[in-house]
């Protein structure tokens, strides 16, 4: 796998992981999360497109 | 004599400020001084001069963070504020001693809230606080990394037809001065503030202001006047740690590293929130890098910033815990 989309997802679910003590807040982890989510898709396909070039 | 022990709480809140300055500001001129916009000296006036302007810009809502919301007001004293700042400094010290990483203001919340449980026991600690630091200690270098990643992948999409790399570089050496301001704005507002805060929790818990006070200005002004004053004296020594340790940076990408971390300082400053302007920039920087790729960055330096968030706050926590018990025994 892509380590930099592997770096991501895991960006991903240390956000996530706080979603249940941000009382209040909850949204910004929540948007931190998705936005490492959408890098990590970024990135695998980006790795997956130079490879088949 | 009790005025006199105020007096120095407050000259040693602001030598610890001026520390902060000293050591932390140099992040912001990193790039504008590795890339010859600035000579060393006119970029760390910039710097400065932007810290102490950051008081214009914000109100005092991670002072009154640090005051109110860390450990309850009924258990602060003198001498709880004195041992935290005592405790803090102290860790900074060592950790500096032994190459360890650490951050200031984790030091500072650490602190506080070791002397105060040393005092009155952990009941005096204000979990909704303490939680809301703990989690953006974790969220704000990696909001920074997101969005000096964002940003750089964002500035070479916006002007993906020029072709000549060097002659975008060159268009970007001057968006430093701007993005490096920024910065240092944020830097000046949310690392003053945290002085700011002990300073007022220190006037607080000596009844020189009422608990529902807001930061008197001469307070504001000490606490941003010694935070450029580091910044002045100290910024050069640091510089290349973060121009060139972590990932080699162009003009690009410091403009998407100090943009991408001030914009996460303005934001946590606007809501009230200390976090550790190093640990931004550190995450913004990592961003830039992993923009190209993932060995463009220099792990070993990114990887501390983990450990800081590991060690530090525990590690003040019981500095301070003993400096509150010496004092204690001592008075």
């Amino acid at each position: 796998m892509d380590r930099r989309a592997a770096f991501f997802l895991g960006a991903a679910v240390v956000s996530f992981l706080l979603v249940p003590v941000s009382d209040g807040y909850d949204w910004v982890p929540i948007t931190v999360g998705v936005v490492y989510l959408v890098l990590a898709l970024g990135s695998w396909l980006d790795a997956r497109g130079h490879r088949r070039v | 004599m009790q005025d006199l022990l105020v007096i120095i709480v407050i000259v040693v809140a602001l030598g610890f400020d001026y520390v902060n300055g000293f050591h932390d500001a140099a992040n912001s001129i990193a790039t504008v001084v590795s890339t010859r916009v600035l000579s060393p000296r006119t970029a760390v006036l910039w710097a400065a001069f932007f810290n102490f302007a950051a008081f214009l810009v914000f109100g005092d809502k991670v002072a009154t963070t640090i005051a109110n919301d860390v450990v309850m007001q009924d258990a602060l004293s003198i001498g709880v504020i004195f041992a935290g700042l005592a405790g803090a400094i102290a860790w900074d010290l060592i950790t500096f001693w032994f190459g360890l990483p650490t951050s200031s203001s984790h030091a500072l919340v650490g602190g506080i809230a070791g002397a105060a449980v040393a005092k009155a026991g952990f009941g005096v600690l204000i979990s909704e606080g303490l939680r809301k630091i703990g989690v953006f200690i974790i969220l704000s270098p990696l909001i920074g990394l997101a969005m000096g990643l964002v940003l750089t992948l964002g500035i070479y999409w916006v002007f993906h037809r020029n072709r000549n790399i060097e002659r975008l570089h060159r268009g970007f050496r001057h968006g430093q001065l701007a993005s490096a301001a920024a910065f240092s704005l944020g830097h000046g507002a949310n690392d003053a503030q945290k002085t700011m805060g002990i300073i007022l929790a220190l006037l607080i818990a000596s009844g020189h202001a009422a608990p529902d006070a807001s930061t008197p200005l001469w307070v504001v002004l000490a606490a941003h006047t010694a935070i450029a004053l580091g910044t002045l004296t100290g910024g050069w020594r640091i510089v290349k740690t973060m121009g060139s340790k972590i990932t080699r940076l162009q003009p690009v990408g410091g403009v998407a590293a100090e943009s991408g971390a001030a914009i996460t300082l303005f934001a946590t400053s606007a809501a009230g929130i200390p976090v550790s302007t190093t640990h931004t920039i550190t995450g913004a920087i990592v961003g830039v890098g992993a923009a190209r790729r993932l060995s463009a960055v220099r792990w070993g330096v990114a990887g501390r910033v983990v450990w800081a968030w590991i060690l530090t706050i525990p590690g003040a926590f019981a500095f301070s815990w003993l400096a509150f018990l010496v004092i204690d025994l001592l008075s």
